[in-house]
């Protein structure tokens, strides 16, 4: 691996983390919408960079699957259903965004430590690949935690899977073709059975799916 | 022969669910329903005789072994338990509306679906193929979870997406990493295949892997309804229909360890067996230690049986933690033993709650007066699941307690204990009172169905026998299969 590609996988890391920023910090769900698919098309990128690099020809298909359903469909998905539900309210946080985001850098902080103690292995993975794909999983499951709109959850739940493929991306030789491929169709089948959902208790009992809690004990 | 019946497997479930869109009668979908099943567990019991014959075998991503089969043979018996359940069940249902007659369709094809999910992640050998599997299940079952469509069902079918999703987001991550050490060690193209992966687990760097298997923990734990991270289980299992509860409980659980048990031998080789086997005991002991007072204080009877799955995937986790070959056979034994009678317990359960209409237990009294056989079946496996002898539960119990004694782990068992005892008595108290007493006016007094307490009968046979003793072939079975962990 050389070492501009290295460098531009870090570079393609600090923008994403910045991207997952925007998303802990978005005031209103398309925000949020839109970030995750500025994240998705740094991934698409990543993946051509590494595919470049290392001429391995499924890392370019896994590059135009992931640009053109997590970039493209899943955010116009996310995008239809907030228009279906008709809101515009301002997303509710269980915790304040200030103290989401303090959150948030300690994640940071303790992924970099924790691949830090790691020795031999980090050459397996290109550059800070490790780390920032479990910074992003991790603060992918603190926004689902912390928002309580269906969408939003769902947004943190697609950034969340984002960290996992450019780990797995950047693993050497990358994943199988076959797998990736997978994967993404599951995360295809699972948004649509939530956006369904999300459609349907909406138009049952005109509440939003996440903030129903009745069951209890 | 036996590599044609590897992609044949899933294959019957997969076909059985195309079917089911092409018609809408409802005892053609029965029929179908129940023969596909029993296809299933005839075409298992041939697999099993030519892997006992010729050991392990392999074809492309799918691999059966000894451990895979343990597994597989409880997925089998426990569909058909359910498709004979179903009969019954679904005529209840309908008539009081449960379940619309014009969608039965769409439901009996989504159980087969759900159904080929699990059984390709049983027999998957990939680890990739594993995971899709795994996702596939949540998105099948969450549909199932929903199904009666009301707010609570969605509800908890929401919660079921979202939290199993994420949590097996980690699995993913995790098998990532065990798959870069596997690729660093391989060099060149790396592979998924644990087979492939166990023969070089050894050599591979301890740190990765200890990272991994911590993800993976936390990522199919979350599938296994191991606690802290159960918050979905309560609810998807009181919410779905009966016959899906009895699914997710008894098999899927159980499908989600056998994930956790393929990483957990291959961090034992790389890193050591006490790591892993510290991890698995730490989530072990909170799952029972917080199972325990959602039991005792519980009111309505299927999350009673709910949260009860957590202590007993608990109770797995600390046999598979205390590891040697007896807590590990203690735990394969559980897993079946746990399965059956689960099953059994839900589909009483289920019955029960259609005479009385409500699932709250002070609702339900008098059921023996009602509902003779169907309330026998009720305390029968409530007396199991309690941990009462003779029954097959107890066995596997004290199994797991005899592997934890010979490893000395004292506080553990010293807690284990405890919470068990405790759990006994809130059991027998809650089944006791919907047992006896004076039946309420309101409790449907109709004759009890046949093909309810045929599936009934069908597990409570498999569960008193497993209580007796150990069939010779069955016991070879899970040696062979305790092997496979333990090396």
């Amino acid at each position: 691996m050389s070492a501009e590609t290295v460098t531009i996988i870090d570079d393609l890391g600090a923008l994403l983390l910045f991207t997952m920023i925007l998303i802990l910090a978005a005031g209103q769900i398309y925000r949020a919408i839109y970030a995750v698919a500025a994240q998705s098309l740094l991934i698409a990128i990543a993946g051509a960079v590494l595919a470049t690099a290392t001429g391995n020809v499924d890392l370019w298909v896994i590059a135009g699957v992931t640009l053109a359903v997590k970039a493209i469909a899943l955010p116009w998905v996310l995008h239809w259903v907030v228009r279906r539900m008709k809101v515009r309210r301002e997303v509710e946080s269980v915790i304040p965004v200030a103290a989401t985001l303090a959150l948030a850098v300690a994640i940071v902080v303790m992924s970099f430590h924790l691949s830090a103690s790691l020795g031999t292995v980090r050459q397996a993975i290109t550059g800070n690949a490790l780390p920032v794909g479990i910074a992003l999983t991790l603060l992918g499951v603190l926004v689902m935690a912390t928002r309580k709109t269906a969408l939003h959850q769902m947004v943190g739940l697609f950034a969340s899977e984002n960290g996992i493929f450019f780990t797995a991306m950047a693993v050497t030789q990358g994943m199988p073709l076959i797998i990736e491929i997978g994967v993404i169709l599951d995360v295809i089948l699972a948004a649509l059975v939530m956006a369904i959902m999300v459609l349907r208790v909406r138009s049952t009992v005109d509440a939003d799916i996440a903030s129903l809690d009745r069951l209890r004990g | 022969m036996a590599e044609t019946l590897l992609w044949v497997l899933p294959l019957v479930p997969a076909v059985t669910a195309l079917a089911m869109l092409t018609t809408r009668s409802r005892r053609i979908l029965s029929a179908i329903d129940v023969a596909s099943s029993a296809v299933l567990v005839a075409l298992t019991l041939l697999l099993a005789r030519e892997v006992q014959a010729g050991g392990p075998r392999s074809l492309g991503v799918f691999r059966v072994d000894d451990l895979g089969l343990v597994f597989l043979l409880l997925l089998v018996v426990l569909t058909l338990a359910v498709s004979i359940y179903t009969v019954g069940w679904l005529g209840q249902a309908v008539a009081v509306g449960n379940m619309k007659a014009e969608s039965l369709r769409s439901y009996f094809a989504l159980v087969h679906a759900f159904v080929a999910t699990m059984v390709v992640t049983v027999l998957a050998d990939n680890l990739g193929v594993l995971w899709i599997a795994m996702e596939g299940t949540t998105i099948t079952s969450a549909v199932l979870v929903g199904y009666h469509g009301h707010r609570h069902g969605l509800e908890a079918a929401w919660k079921y997406i979202i939290v199993t999703t994420i949590g097996i987001s980690f699995g993913l991550f995790g098998t990532v990493l065990v798959y870069a050490a596997a690729a660093d060690v391989m060099g060149g193209a790396g592979t998924m295949s644990w087979s492939a992966i166990m023969q070089v687990a050894p050599t591979l760097d301890p740190g990765i892997v200890r990272i991994g298997f911590i993800f993976v923990m936390i990522g199919y734990g979350t599938k296994a309804g191991l606690a802290p991270m159960h918050l979905w289980l309560p609810d998807a299992h009181s919410q779905a229909p009966t016959p899906v509860s009895a699914l997710l409980s008894g098999v899927l659980i159980k499908c989600a360890l056998l994930a956790i048990i393929r990483f957990q031998a291959i961090a034992a080789a790389a890193c050591g067996p006490a790591f892993p086997a510290q991890v698995l005991l730490v989530f072990g002991l909170i799952s029972v230690v917080v199972a325990t007072p959602f039991i005792l204080a519980q009111r309505d009877l299927k999350r009673l049986l709910g949260y009860h799955s957590v202590e007993h995937v608990g109770i797995v986790a600390l046999g598979l933690g205390f590891g040697g070959t007896v807590g590990t056979y203690g735990a394969l034994l559980h897993v079946v033993n746990h399965g059956i009678t689960k099953a059994l317990a839900f589909f009483a359960a289920g019955t029960a709650i259609a005479r009385y209409g409500s699932r709250d237990m002070r609702a339900i009294r008098g059921l023996l007066a009602v509902a003779p056989i169907g309330a026998t079946f009720l305390m029968l496996a409530a007396l199991s699941l309690a941990g009462m002898p003779p029954f097959s539960i107890f066995v596997s119990e004290l199994m797991v307690l005899r592997g934890g004694i010979g490893h000395g782990q004292w506080v553990a068992i010293a807690i284990f204990l405890v919470m068990v005892v405790v759990i006994f008595a809130g059991l027998l108290h809650h089944a006791g009172a919907m047992a006896f007493g004076e039946a309420p006016a309101a409790a449907g007094r109709e004759p009890e169905a046949w093909s309810p307490l045929l599936a009934m009968l069908l597990l409570a046979a498999i569960m008193v026998l497993l209580g007796l003793t150990i069939p010779a072939s069955f016991d070879a079975l899970l040696q062979r299969a305790t092997e496979v962990i333990v090396g």
